[in-house]
């Protein structure tokens, strides 16, 4: 044993050494992605570096949004920050702030990239991310055999829902945990999260008081929701069939084609019966962001990599593999997209959706959104009550963040 | 999980290399530095001590001391993300770092004195019932019987797993609808219980699963410690008339001190800063079941208010210092280490 441990150490030195004097452009690319997202992007790593033989990217994988952007900043400060991230444009907000990513400006050719998705990620005049796809939008997802066609508006959803859902079968689930799942209710009451000014919260108003009624009512009075549910677990119940339709992403939409093949519908979230608005989800997508001051070889093989990605043949294959919506003009016509139901369904929602807020104030306001609409659905707090908390909580946060 | 094929196995081996490769150059740099520097040119007869030592000295620098310092000096400054790279440093500034602890949230909405309120009664009952969990189980199981180590297996088996991987399955356990918590309370007629959402259960699913977490540390302490009383002492009690009650009150529990003392105190250090437990099963972030260095995490690395946090974490080791010191002066429970 004890010999096999010194050729094994004496092998790895050895292999050190070599990789030590290697002379390959080596970049560390670190990356959000789940499972189904994670094999494309491995798939597409070994495709650039076979064709590049000099160049080699190293793929880590962060197992949230989260964990990235907290080791992300961690990384920059320790001076071991990773060459290229592939993460959500919310983080563009924080990583400006911080002056830790490149602008891109000069970079690459912008006008290629869908305009909306480009303005996802402007800040201060610059832009900080090229898009990889667009949309992340929430939509409803439903199940032709249990329903034939989604419900247009919320007294309708209301009405259908109460007759579906019986003995452990819901007619709508969605993840109840989590603020970016109201969002478009409060867009449909026509609310918003901020100001004019894009940093000044307001939460406090008589929309968002209206929203979290709606979301009370929906869960006590129809009872057409689980009386709890996370994001796993609504998923489970639409993929078991328990639920017949769920508000998800189109990160999701590839998952649900496996589960429910041809059976599976996409439409917008139901109009809001009240205002007559329909719901408006936030529109962001997944970007590429290059660390501060990358420069030489290693700036010249991320941006062979990012044009790799972006190639109208690789923003297609994404639609093909992962349902997503392109973030490349040229790739947006092509009959891929406008002849498959469930992608123009997916474009259909995106169209009355409205980009997410990268600023770093959004922070606070998520974070004090989140206990509060737990509370109105868990009964322990009036719509009232949650919405005052939720304005001071965000005020009190923001100035902590000075 | 990316499998074991022997592409991972060689960049495992390269990365594991390269990194060898610089610890054992490292080493070799300062012992000849070591070596030249005190055996040559000062001639000093303790070269070779600490020749030896320099590696240890080297590592518990790097590793304990430089962050203490820097975590000090981090207390002085205004790093945060507005400035994150061109941060500041003076009195004046962890002045104001020390008093917003006490004078402001230090989160959304909650305050320094209720967390630390809130952070004693997390710790108090999860002290009290380890110990008396502890001492229970332990009392039975000193005696003979049948099965005594098959129970003692199963009893220290809490111990024995993660602390992680048991977090998260108790987690899992309080779910609304299928964690078996509920499932009995719906079985014997009664309303299920909204673990993850209802400030109050919240806290109590934390407190539960640190209490079922902490008991066999307790037990096998107390365990170990009943085993070294003489069984002389209770023999001599009974032929006194002593009831079992008495011989427990004057004999057990003084003889125990010397082994509970400890145990406390490092159970009230453990469960003050127990992490874990408290931010685990805080799926939702709720700030009523944040403890202090749950508060203090998320200060620092979901506000990024670094100074800030810096600052409180002094303030927390200061306030855990006074409970320690107050508790084993109290209780003199220390005293046969220094006699």
């Amino acid at each position: 044993m004890k010999k096999f441990l010194t050729v094994l150490l004496v092998l790895a030195m050895l292999m050190g050494m070599v990789c030590i004097a290697s002379a390959k452009v080596n970049l560390i690319l670190w990356t959000k992605e789940g499972e189904e997202l994670l094999q494309w992007n491995k798939s597409l790593l070994e495709e650039f570096m076979k064709a590049n033989p000099d160049i080699t990217i190293e793929l880590v994988k962060k197992t949230s949004v989260e964990i990235l952007r907290e080791d992300f900043l961690t990384a920059s400060l320790a001076g071991a920050a990773p060459d290229i991230l592939w993460t959500v444009s919310d983080h563009a907000g924080p990583f400006v702030v911080a002056d830790i990513i490149e602008p891109v400006d000069n970079l690459f050719d912008l006008n290629m990239y869908v305009d909306s998705a480009m303005d996802a990620v402007k800040l201060e005049g610059k832009y900080w991310g090229i898009p990889i796809s667009n949309g992340n939008q929430l939509m409803l997802l439903y199940n032709k055999k249990l329903i034939a066609e989604a419900p247009k508006d919320t007294d309708e959803l209301f009405a259908v829902g109460k007759k579906l859902t019986t003995g452990g079968n819901y007619a709508l689930v969605w993840n109840q945990t989590e603020p970016f799942w109201l969002v478009p209710w409060l867009g449909g009451f026509k609310g918003k999260v901020f100001a004019e000014d894009g940093v000044t919260p307001t939460l406090n108003t008589p929309e968002m008081v209206a929203t979290l009624k709606f979301l009370h009512d929906m869960k006590f009075d129809a009872k057409i929701i689980p009386p709890e549910c996370d994001y796993d677990g609504a998923d489970t119940l639409f993929k078991e069939g328990k639920a017949t339709m769920i508000i998800n992403g189109d990160w999701s939409i590839s998952g649900y084609v496996s589960a429910l093949g041809d059976d599976l519908g996409v439409a917008r979230i139901p109009k809001v019966s009240a205002t007559g608005e329909w719901p408006k989800p936030y529109t962001s997508g997944t970007y590429f962001m290059l660390v501060k001051d990358i420069s030489g070889d290693k700036l010249k093989a991320a941006q062979d990599f990012i044009a790799f990605v972006s190639s109208k043949e690789k923003q297609l294959e994404m639609v093909r593999v992962l349902n997503q919506l392109p973030a490349v003009k040229e790739a947006l016509d092509d009959p891929l997209i406008t002849e498959n139901p469930i992608l123009k369904g997916s474009a259909d929602q995106m169209v009355v959706g409205t980009p997410m807020p990268t600023v770093l104030e959004m922070r606070c306001n998520w974070d004090s959104m989140k206990p509060e609409m737990l509370a109105v659905l868990a009964d322990i707090k009036s719509p009232e009550d949650a919405a005052k908390l939720m304005q001071s909580s965000a005020e009190s946060c923001i100035k902590s963040l000075e | 999980m990316e499998a074991l094929t022997a592409e991972v196995a060689v960049n495992t081996l390269k990365e594991l290399g390269s990194m060898v490769l610089y610890i054992i150059l490292g080493t070799v740099i300062l012992e000849i530095l070591v070596y030249l520097v005190l055996g040559k040119i000062f001639k000093s007869k303790y070269t070779l001590p600490y020749m030896l030592m320099i590696a240890a000295i080297f590592g518990i620098t790097m590793l304990v001391i430089y962050p203490i310092g820097y975590e000090v000096r981090l207390a002085f400054t205004n790093m945060g993300l507005r400035h994150f790279r061109t941060y500041t440093l003076s009195w004046a500034q962890g002045l104001k770092n020390f008093g917003l602890i006490f004078s402001e949230p230090v989160l959304k909405q909650i305050r320094f004195f209720p967390l630390l309120f809130r952070t004693i009664l997390w710790t108090a009952v999860n002290v009290v019932f380890h110990l008396a969990g502890g001492l229970g189980l332990a009392i039975l199981l000193n005696r003979q019987m049948r099965g005594r180590g098959i129970y003692r297996t199963l009893l220290v088996f809490p111990w024995a797993v993660p602390q992680i991987i048991a977090v998260l399955a108790w987690k899992g356990e309080f779910h609304y609808e299928y964690g078996f918590v509920n499932v009995i309370l719906k079985s014997i007629g009664m309303q299920p219980i909204q673990w993850m959402v209802s400030p109050f259960w919240n806290f109590a699913a934390a407190c539960i699963t640190n209490i079922w977490l902490g008991i066999p540390f307790m037990m096998v302490i107390i365990l170990g410690g009943l085993q070294s009383i003489p069984l002389e002492f209770y023999d001599a009690a009974e032929i006194d008339g002593a009831s079992r009650w008495q011989q427990f009150r004057n004999i057990t529990l003084p003889l125990l001190k010397p082994v509970l003392t400890p145990a406390v105190v490092l159970g009230i250090i453990w469960t003050f800063n127990n992490f874990n437990v408290p931010y685990m099963i805080n799926a939702n972030e709720l700030e009523t079941t944040d403890i202090l260095v749950t508060a203090l995490f998320r200060a620092a690395f979901e506000y990024h208010r670094y100074g800030f946090s810096a600052a409180f974490a002094m303030v927390i080791f200061i306030a855990l210092f006074i409970i320690a010191s107050v508790y084993i002066r109290m209780t003199h429970g220390l005293k046969g280490a220094y006699e």
